[in-house]
């Protein structure tokens, strides 16, 4: 036998994926199937297969609809801020400037903080007229005591800012540690050509990233939802469902009206659409690493 | 080297970020310090009425300590459970020279990918007709279901940067696969199998749906419990914000620990 042999191979992999299969495909299937029934828990009697009817509801709610808005402002405008400043930071921090150690490190912390404590960081900051950013207003002389959880547009936007603020920091580091293998000298070589900072950044820099920008972007898409927590802590969906993305009004007919036959529609809904724009991405990058190792 | 003007601009840029970043963070710290007077003072102060009583009560109330139990306990679990499965599976799948290897990889990452809620749904049922509505053990396993996808992602590029020589050394000398498995490659993939182990304690620990919509009482974890200080009567802030350090504290020190690797091992398959 020789180590290069698949020989014996399926008894490390097999056990594996066959208890993955069962704890993942089976709930995933089940969850298509729960859409297919009308379950109703508060009363009594055996489910019943109603076909396609939830979605034939589902796209006549409106506040479905809404959600999906929602989910898009907090998928797109997190992410696009999340690639755009990670990109500058990642830029500036390679400069090895004074510091930059220690804020390599600090930008650990937003991606490891639970998120639902994250939540609460943020509620506790913009607490109106007692929380940090109250403070920073007086410090410099502006008034910041609004209730700005209490407004749809501006709620949103504390919900995107949170988001933006766990996720960049991660991003920089990323995108800093792909710029890893780009040598000093060859900013040298475009700084004497007469390049400026950013022009030198812009031609090298930039090119050098690219595959990184894309691989990122896919997983912050995938992953912006995450931010769950977030909004549970902070604006509970509202107000008026302006922070309510798809994931949240599934959980809200799933556990608060007891609907998990909707709820299933809207988050296999969800998954399905999230699955044909991303798949075959992903696909390509299992394939990729299939081919590079060894 | 940078020109005046552009240090400037550089280090403007690194402390706005840094001020962005850490003031929600320190504002929180403070506010754990202060009594009913600093946090409501009007207009906020950042050090109020220095106390310790805050932690002084988060620690002792038995909930709470009950819930920081269960975060233990269950984190420990997931990574225990996601390491029997992955282990073997990242081996096997960083040895297998197949057409299946990218398909299985392929599913590896569709499954990570997934949205937690579509696994929520069944769980609950399920769980509440087999009795594990409400336990440690049913938490665990939901969260394996994330967990050993991300740790078998991340371990395959541990055992494939171990040399196949050192393997066929061991082959020749007599040993089987799973003996050349456990005592070769095992402790030279163990800095990555460290790191793994701690990235999947992490993402146990900061969990918050599954343990949100899966436990009620008995099993609740702490990044969950937190809120019950946001109650009817009134948001107890001091209390939350002393709460929040205690919870924030051991994966803040997990991840400085493992900062080397952190970056390679959290993004999972991002990579340029």
């Amino acid at each position: 036998m020789s180590v290069s042999s698949n020989k014996g191979l399926w008894s490390f992999i097999l056990p594996t994926f066959l208890t993955l299969g069962a704890i993942t495909v089976t709930p995933i299937l089940a969850t298509f199937g729960i859409s297919l029934l009308y379950i109703n828990l508060t009363m009594p009697g055996p489910p019943m297969f109603v076909g396609l009817e939830n979605y034939a509801e589902l796209m006549a709610d409106s506040r479905f609809w809404n959600s999906a808005v929602v989910t898009a402002e907090l998928i797109f405008i997190p992410v696009a801020a999340q690639i755009a400043i990670g990109l500058l930071l990642a830029m500036v921090l390679k400069e090895k400037l004074a510091g930059t150690r220690w804020m390599r490190m600090a930008f650990l912390l937003p991606a490891v903080i639970p998120p639902a404590v994250s939540g609460l960081i943020w509620k506790l900051f913009i607490v109106p007229g007692a929380g940090g950013l109250a403070w920073l207003g007086g410090v410099f002389g502006a008034d910041m005591s609004l209730d700005l959880l209490s407004m749809p547009s501006s709620a949103l936007a504390v919900v995107i800012v949170a988001s933006v603020w766990t996720g960049t920091p991660f991003v920089a580091l990323l995108f800093l540690s792909s710029l890893e293998s780009v040598g000093d000298d060859q900013y040298e070589a475009a700084r004497i050509d007469g390049a400026s900072w950013f022009q030198s950044h812009w031609h090298i820099s930039l090119p050098e990233l690219r595959p990184a920008i894309i691989t990122v972007t896919v997983f912050r898409i995938l992953e912006a939802l995450a931010i769950f927590p977030i909004i549970f802590v902070l604006t509970g969906g509202g107000p008026a469902g302006s922070t309510e993305p798809v994931n949240y009004l599934a959980y809200v007919n799933g556990f608060e009206y007891l609907r998990v036959d909707y709820a299933a529609t809207i988050i296999v809904s969800f998954f399905i659409v999230m699955m044909a724009l991303c798949a075959p991405f992903l696909v390509g990058i299992a394939r990729r690493e299939a081919k590079e190792a060894r | 080297m940078l020109r005046t003007r552009e240090k400037l601009f550089c280090y403007g840029v690194a402390a706005l970020f840094i001020a962005f970043l850490l003031a929600p963070i320190l504002w929180m710290l403070s506010s754990s310090f202060k009594g009913p007077l600093g946090i409501f003072a009007k207009p906020p102060v950042l050090v109020g009425d220095v106390t310790l009583e805050n932690y002084r009560q988060v620690l002792s109330d038995k909930t709470f300590l009950r819930s920081f139990l269960n975060s233990i306990l269950v984190s420990a679990g997931t990574v225990l459970a996601s390491m029997l499965l992955a282990l073997p599976a990242a081996y096997g799948l960083s040895r297998l020279r197949s057409v299946a290897k990218a398909g299985l990889l392929s599913w590896v990452l569709l499954v990570r990918a997934a949205p937690g809620m579509i696994f929520v749904i069944p769980y609950f049922v399920a769980f509440n007709q087999i009795g594990l509505m409400d336990t440690r053990t049913g938490l665990i396993v939901i969260n394996t279901v994330f967990t050993a996808p991300l740790a078998i992602w991340i371990l395959i590029a541990f055992f494939d940067a171990i040399p196949l020589e050192i393997e066929e050394a061991a082959v020749v000398d007599g040993a089987t696969r799973w003996q050349t498995f456990l005592r070769v490659s095992l402790p030279m993939a163990a800095p990555g199998i460290v790191s793994a182990a701690i990235l999947v304690f992490i993402f146990s620990w900061n969990e918050f749906l599954f343990a949100l919509t899966l436990t009620q009482v008995e099993a609740k974890t702490a990044a969950v419990a937190i809120l019950n200080y946001m109650a009817y009567q009134g948001t107890e802030w001091g209390k939350i914000a002393a709460a929040g350090i205690i919870i924030l504290l051991p994966v803040a020190v997990f991840a400085v620990a493992i900062r080397k690797y952190f970056i390679q091992t959290a993004a999972g398959g991002v990579k340029g």
